[in-house]
């Protein structure tokens, strides 16, 4: 039994209870109902070029790149300046 | 009340509207009107609550409702049959000075029984630039005339007086005339089609059904927040200016059955004109909500009542007077629109029943260039470059997004014609097209925005000048969704060709930015001059994208590559798709060798803030 917390993610019921997991693969992050984005694998790059030619903006704004630690599937991404708080997007348990 | 009647009732309303935009259109001699569809026309209840939201931009919707409410409070035991008011104060009602609302009582057998509004952005407003936007205003008392609320028609009767003292103060009268009396031609007819369906059915009959439309949105929409996933969503933009940033913050958090937008965390009140005042900002959350959660709700008074705002007051959300606002709508305005789109975006794809209804972010970046100067007929011409409306759409959950497809808050938008532009200013087009590599990668790709480049041609002053407001140069706005890349930031360049006259070269024959070998400079902010041989390029933002590029069907990327869609070197590097040097066909033994290697490049290390 899931249920979806994005398009890539779900929650999943186990013996540790309900945690949030990689719908291609069901590795666990988080428990459901908290921010699982610390618990990703992440890779910064600079938004200039990210994309392909047309992205000519700042060198200094980062695409974060949150993937699956166990499979390497992209789950989410988002443009930040440098320390700047991941955003966070919580589907209560 | 039977559900047939109902039914009609509902219908013609719909038609009101419809029939009151017609109107405007035809009456309308702008371009920014006519042709890109900068309008909006609503119907509003007699205490000024929103009845019947309408096409063109739906930031205005509850602006307007607002704008009836402040004429109301103002004019309380002065209003009449026949009457037409007019409001543009930012810190009343509107987004800024220039989009005028006119609103209109609508009486029936003597009584106010319901109120019709309207907007275009006039030709000019007496700011201290023309057409209005005017990026280094520094505060409102700059910006134009600014009404809180006046009465331009009394019962019927022309006040004159006050029309002359406005066109006394703007640039083109005659054009803001044309504008003006457009929309009391709107109002005319949105007030005769009202009066027509009351005497059919009778007032009673009328009012109860727009009372039930009112529940029955309320209803729906509260059902169908019932149905989504409770939780918080977040948002970040960014806006430069000058070097600085702005930012607007976002968490939209959803229980049961309603829904709160709380922009606590965006920045302090710029010095700069992008900020916006509160009625804005709630324009803004609700002009992708109409759309995305309200595809089949009557977009009333009921569709507001299960959503809150929190705007701190004193931030570019919610700016205090006299904080500049001119180019609120292309600022902070439409920043607030982009959150919104994200956060209602992730929300509904947290949905197995409603995935197929989000989408990234659209063309979050107008660019919103007004040219002004002497036309090839000798007169004054100012106005927006349209292709600011022709943005492009965000991919969904099942698909790309749509390359130059236009904008969420403005669902009937759209650009001139080439020819159109250049009969309206003394300029010729390089070229037009769409933009390679615009459209956010992802498994669904974002879709394509243009790019531009313009030059003087048959101007009597040798060119003109052009406005720029563009703070999304440095920074993509157009945010992804599930992994999806945001779509490419806009870019404005002056090309000097002119510093290069005695070395003999023509822009004309560039067929590219790159194959132009003058000096370029990278703008964004003021007010710049289109003289001589210069040329300005405007590239502009894509779609965000959705999901994971390296997902994305291969075959599908080497057509993007063969349509000028994507760069051979996007294709390797984001998708992961390798095409055989000769053939162009894909190599799928290469292609999944490099894919395996980018997503084991991803995990490198674990997140930590």
């Amino acid at each position: 039994m899931s249920r979806p917390v994005s398009a890539n993610l779900e929650i999943r019921t186990g013996k540790d209870g309900e945690r949030i997991a990689c719908s291609a693969c069901g590795h666990g992050l988080a428990p459901a109902g908290t921010p699982w984005k610390r618990h990703a694998a992440l890779r910064e790059i600079s938004m200039n070029g990210a994309g392909g030619k047309a992205y000519t903006g700042a060198p200094e704004a980062l695409l974060r790149q949150f993937s699956c630690p166990g499979c390497g599937t992209l789950l989410d991404s988002e443009m930040a300046l440098p320390g700047e708080p991941f955003l966070d997007d919580i589907v209560h348990a | 009340m039977d559900p047939i009647t109902f039914s009609i009732i509902r219908h013609r309303l719909f038609r009101v509207v419809d029939e009151a935009v017609i109107t405007l259109k035809h009456v309308s001699g702008s371009a920014i009107t006519n042709e890109g569809h900068d309008l909006m026309v609503s119907l509003y209840r007699a205490d000024g609550s929103l009845l019947m939201g309408g096409v063109g931009f739906l930031h205005h919707l509850t602006s307007a409702a607002e704008a009836c409410k402040a004429i109301i409070r103002r004019f309380k035991g002065n209003i009449h049959e026949g009457d037409v008011y007019l409001l543009n104060d930012p810190y009343t009602a509107a987004l800024h000075t220039s989009d005028i609302y006119l609103v209109a009582p609508i009486h029936f057998e003597g009584k106010l029984v319901a109120w019709s509004a309207c907007f275009v952005h006039v030709y000019d407003i007496g700011a201290m630039n023309p057409g209005g936007f005017s990026p280094d205003s520094p505060d409102i008392f700059t910006e134009g005339i600014s009404s809180p609320g006046l009465k331009l028609v009394d019962r019927g009767e022309m006040r004159q007086d006050v029309l002359d003292t406005l066109l006394n103060m703007v640039r083109s009268p005659e054009m803001v005339t044309l504008d003006i009396r457009s929309m009391i031609a709107c109002n005319n007819v949105a007030r005769d089609r009202m009066v027509s369906l009351i005497k059919k059915y009778g007032h009673p009959t009328v009012d109860e059904a727009c009372a039930t439309l009112i529940e029955q949105s309320e209803k729906l929409l509260r059902a169908r927040l019932s149905e989504l996933p409770d939780g918080q969503w977040q948002s970040r933009q960014y806006m430069d200016v000058k070097g600085e940033t702005a930012k607007v913050c976002l968490t939209m958090t959803k229980k049961g059955d309603s829904l709160v937008f709380d922009f606590t965390g965006s920045s302090p009140q710029s010095k700069y004109a992008l900020n916006c005042t509160k009625w804005a900002s709630l324009g803004g959350l609700f002009a992708p909500l109409f759309p995305l959660l309200c595809y089949d709700i009557t977009w009333n008074e009921g569709v507001i009542r299960p959503i809150t705002m929190i705007a701190p007051e004193g931030s570019i959300v919610n700016c205090t007077r006299p904080a500049p606002v001119s180019v609120a709508t292309v600022g902070a305005i439409q920043s607030v629109n982009n959150a919104a789109c994200a956060t209602i975006g992730k929300m509904l794809a947290a949905s197995e029943k409603y995935r197929n209804e989000a989408t990234a972010v659209w063309h979050a970046n107008h660019f919103a260039v007004f040219m002004f100067g002497t036309s090839q007929r000798g007169g004054l011409s100012i106005g927006i470059l349209t292709e600011t409306f022709a943005g492009a759409g965000g991919a969904r959950t099942f698909a790309d997004g749509v390359d130059v497809g236009g904008e969420i808050p403005n669902p009937i938008s759209r650009m001139a014609n080439v020819e159109t532009m250049e009969a309206t200013f003394p300029l010729r087009y390089l070229f037009r097209r769409r933009l390679i590599d615009s459209g956010g990668p992802g498994k669904y790709r974002g879709g394509l925005g243009m790019e531009i480049a313009l030059t003087p041609h048959d101007a009597p002053d040798g060119g003109l000048h052009y406005v720029v407001s563009g703070k999304g140069a440095k920074y993509s706005m157009s945010e992804g969704l599930a992994g999806g890349f945001p779509g490419a930031p806009n870019r404005y360049v002056w090309v000097h060709n002119n510093e290069t006259a005695g070395r003999n070269i023509d822009p004309s024959f560039a067929l590219t930015l790159d194959e132009m070998p003058a000096r370029k400079e990278d703008i964004s902010w003021g007010v710049f001059p289109l003289m001589g041989k210069d040329t300005l390029y405007v590239g502009w933002n894509g779609g965000g994208g959705f999901g994971d590029p390296l997902e994305r069907d291969a075959e599908q990327v080497r057509v993007d590559v063969e349509g000028r869609f994507v760069t051979p070197e996007a294709a390797r590097n984001v998708y992961g798709v390798v095409t055989d040097a000769k053939s162009g066909a894909v190599d799928l033994a290469a292609t999944k060798a490099l894919r395996e290697r980018l997503r084991g490049a991803r995990l490198e290390r674990r997140a930590a803030e």
